[in-house]
C-alpha cells in the first residue's frame, strides 16, 4: 500500500513538481492551495506525511502546522516545510509548531525524497 | 513583456534620482528626504497616479503568463514521466513472461512434438530388426527342410533296399516287404511335405522381403523427416531466441534512454522552480510600486518627506529569499543559493 503525502503550496507549479518527484518514487499525492485548504482535505482521510510551503494567502504554513498538530489523527504526522524563506526566526517558528524539517527551494527531487525517506518509507 | 516593466522601473528610478540630485542642488532642504519643487509636487502626484496601476498591471500580466506557461509546462512533464512510465512498466511485464515463460514452454512443446517422432522412428527400426531376425529364422526352416527331404530321400533307399531284401527271402520276408512299403510310402509323404514347406518357407521370406524393402525405404524417409524436424524445431528455437534478445535489447536500450529522460526531467524539475521565485518577487516589486502613489500624495501635500529609504525599507521587510536580501544590498543580481535541508 503506497505511502499518502499532502503537498500545500499556492504555486501550481510547485506543487505539480513536487507531485511528479514524489510520484516516480511511488507515493500517492494530494494537493491543496494554502493552510485553509489542506485543513478541509485532511478530514477522514489518512496522510502519511505532509510538505507545506511557508509564505501562503488564506492561512500561512506555520499557522496550519499548529493547527494540523491540533488534530488527534494528524498529531504525530511528520511534516516538512518547503519554502524560499530564509529567515532564521521563520525556522525557528516552524519548528516550534512541529515541523520535523526544513527545505529551501529550489529543491533537488533526490534531495527531497532523501528527506521525505528519512520520515515515512514509500 | 519583462521589458515592459524593467523599462517602468528604470523611469521610476529615474524619476527618484532626479529629485535627488535637484534637492542636493538645494541645501536648505532636509538631508535624506527628497522634496519635489512647490510647482512639480501635484505633478508628481498625478505621475504616480497614472503610472503605478500600469506598472502593476504589467507586473501581474506577466505573473500570470508565466505561471501559466510553467504551470502547462509541468502538467506536459508529468504526463511525459505518467507516459514512460505505463511504456516501461508494460514493455518489462511482456519480457519477463517471454524470457521466462513463452520461450521454455514452446521449447517444451516442440521437443514433445519432436520426441514422439523420435520414438515412433524408433519402434520401426526396433520391428525391422525383428524381420531380419525372423527372415534369419525362415532361412534356417528352409534348410532344416532341405535336411527333412535328404532324410526322407535316404529313407525311402533304404525302404526300396529293405523291400527288395524281403522279395528275395521270399514267404519269411513278406511282412518285412509290407514294413518297408509303409516306410517307402511315409518317406515320400515326408518328402512331399518337405518341399511343400520349402514353398511356404519361400513365401513367408519373400512377403517379409517385400515389407522389409518397404518399411525401410519409409524408415530411411522417416529418419530424414525426423532429422529435418530437428532441425526446423531448432530454428525455430533460434529465431525465437534471436527475436527474445532483441527484444531484450530494445527493452534495455529504453530502459537506459527512460533513465536518461528522469535524469533531464529532475533537472528540469530543479529549474521549473524559478517561477515561483520569480512571481514572489514581482509580488514584492509590485506591491511596493503601489505605494508610490501614497507617497507622492504625503510629499505634494507635506505630511511626509519624498524619502526613498521609506519604500525601499517596505520592500526589504517583504523579502522572503536571501538573493532578494543579497541583491537589494549590493544593488546587482545575485546567484540563487544551494537548496538547504535542515532536520528539527
Amino acid at each position: 500500500m503506497a505511502k499518502t503525502i499532502l503537498i500545500v503550496d499556492d504555486s501550481a507549479s510547485v506543487r505539480q513538481v513536487v507531485s511528479i518527484a514524489l510520484k516516480g518514487a511511488g507515493y500517492e499525492v494530494i494537493t491543496a492551495n494554502d493552510g485553509k485548504d489542506a485543513l478541509s482535505k485532511m478530514t477522514g482521510v489518512r496522510i502519511h506525511l505532509i510538505i507545506s510551503d511557508v509564505n501562503m494567502p488564506n492561512m500561512d504554513g506555520i499557522t496550519f502546522v499548529a493547527e494540523a498538530k491540533k488534530l488527534p489523527a494528524y498529531k504525530f504526522t511528520p511534516i516538512i516545510m518547503l519554502t524560499t524563506e530564509s529567515q532564521d526566526d521563520k525556522k525557528k517558528q516552524a519548528q516550534a509548531a512541529g515541523a520535523k524539517a526544513w527545505v529551501t527551494k529550489p529543491f533537488q527531487p533526490d534531495q527531497m525524497l532523501s528527506a521525505v525517506s528519512k520520515l515515512v518509507a514509500p | 513583456m519583462a521589458n515592459v516593466v524593467i523599462a517602468a522601473v528604470a523611469l521610476a528610478v529615474g524619476v527618484g534620482v532626479g529629485y535627488a540630485l535637484r534637492s542636493r542642488q538645494d541645501p536648505a532642504r532636509p538631508t535624506g528626504a527628497l522634496l519635489p519643487p512647490d510647482g512639480q509636487a501635484q505633478d508628481l502626484t498625478r505621475f504616480a497616479g497614472a503610472m503605478t496601476p500600469v506598472w502593476s498591471a504589467q507586473i501581474d500580466s506577466s505573473r500570470t503568463q508565466m505561471e501559466t506557461a510553467v504551470g502547462q509546462l509541468t502538467e506536459t512533464f508529468a504526463g511525459i514521466v505518467e507516459n514512460l512510465d505505463t511504456v516501461l512498466t508494460s514493455s518489462s511485464g511482456v519480457l519477463d513472461d517471454g524470457q521466462g515463460g513463452v520461450f521454455a514452454r514452446s521449447r517444451e512443446r516442440l521437443g514433445e512434438v519432436v520426441g514422439t517422432l523420435d520414438s515412433a522412428l524408433t519402434g520401426k527400426r526396433e520391428a525391422l530388426a525383428e524381420l531380419h531376425d525372423l527372415l534369419s529364422l525362415n532361412e534356417e526352416l528352409r534348410q532344416m527342410s532341405g535336411e527333412v527331404t535328404r532324410i526322407a530321400s535316404q529313407t525311402n533307399l533304404l525302404a526300396l533296399n529293405a523291400a527288395i531284401e524281403a522279395q528275395r527271402i521270399g514267404e519269411a520276408g513278406a511282412a518285412f516287404g509290407v514294413v518297408a512299403s509303409e516306410v517307402r510310402q511315409l518317406a515320400d509323404r515326408s518328402q512331399n511335405t518337405s518341399v511343400r514347406m520349402v514353398e511356404k518357407v519361400d513365401k513367408v521370406a519373400q512377403a517379409i522381403s517385400g515389407v522389409l524393402v518397404t518399411q525401410e525405404a519409409s524408415a530411411e524417409h522417416e529418419g530424414t523427416a525426423v532429422a529435418h524436424a530437428h532441425g526446423e524445431v531448432q530454428a525455430v528455437l533460434d529465431d525465437l531466441m534471436g527475436m527474445l534478445s532483441k527484444m531484450r535489447e530494445s527493452s534495455q536500450g529504453l530502459e537506459q534512454a527512460a533513465v536518461g529522460i528522469r535524469g533531464e526531467i529532475s533537472e528540469s524539475l530543479v529549474n521549473l522552480q524559478f517561477q515561483d521565485r520569480v512571481n514572489q518577487m514581482l509580488e514584492h516589486l509590485r506591491d511596493n510600486i503601489g505605494r508610490f502613489p501614497d507617497v507622492a500624495q504625503a510629499a505634494a501635500t507635506g505630511t511626509a518627506p519624498l524619502d526613498a529609504q521609506v519604500l525601499l525599507d517596505e520592500l526589504a521587510a517583504r523579502y522572503t529569499m536571501a538573493e532578494e536580501h543579497q541583491a537589494h544590498q549590493s544593488g546587482s543580481a545575485t546567484k540563487v543559493n544551494e537548496s538547504e535541508i535542515t532536520f528539527f
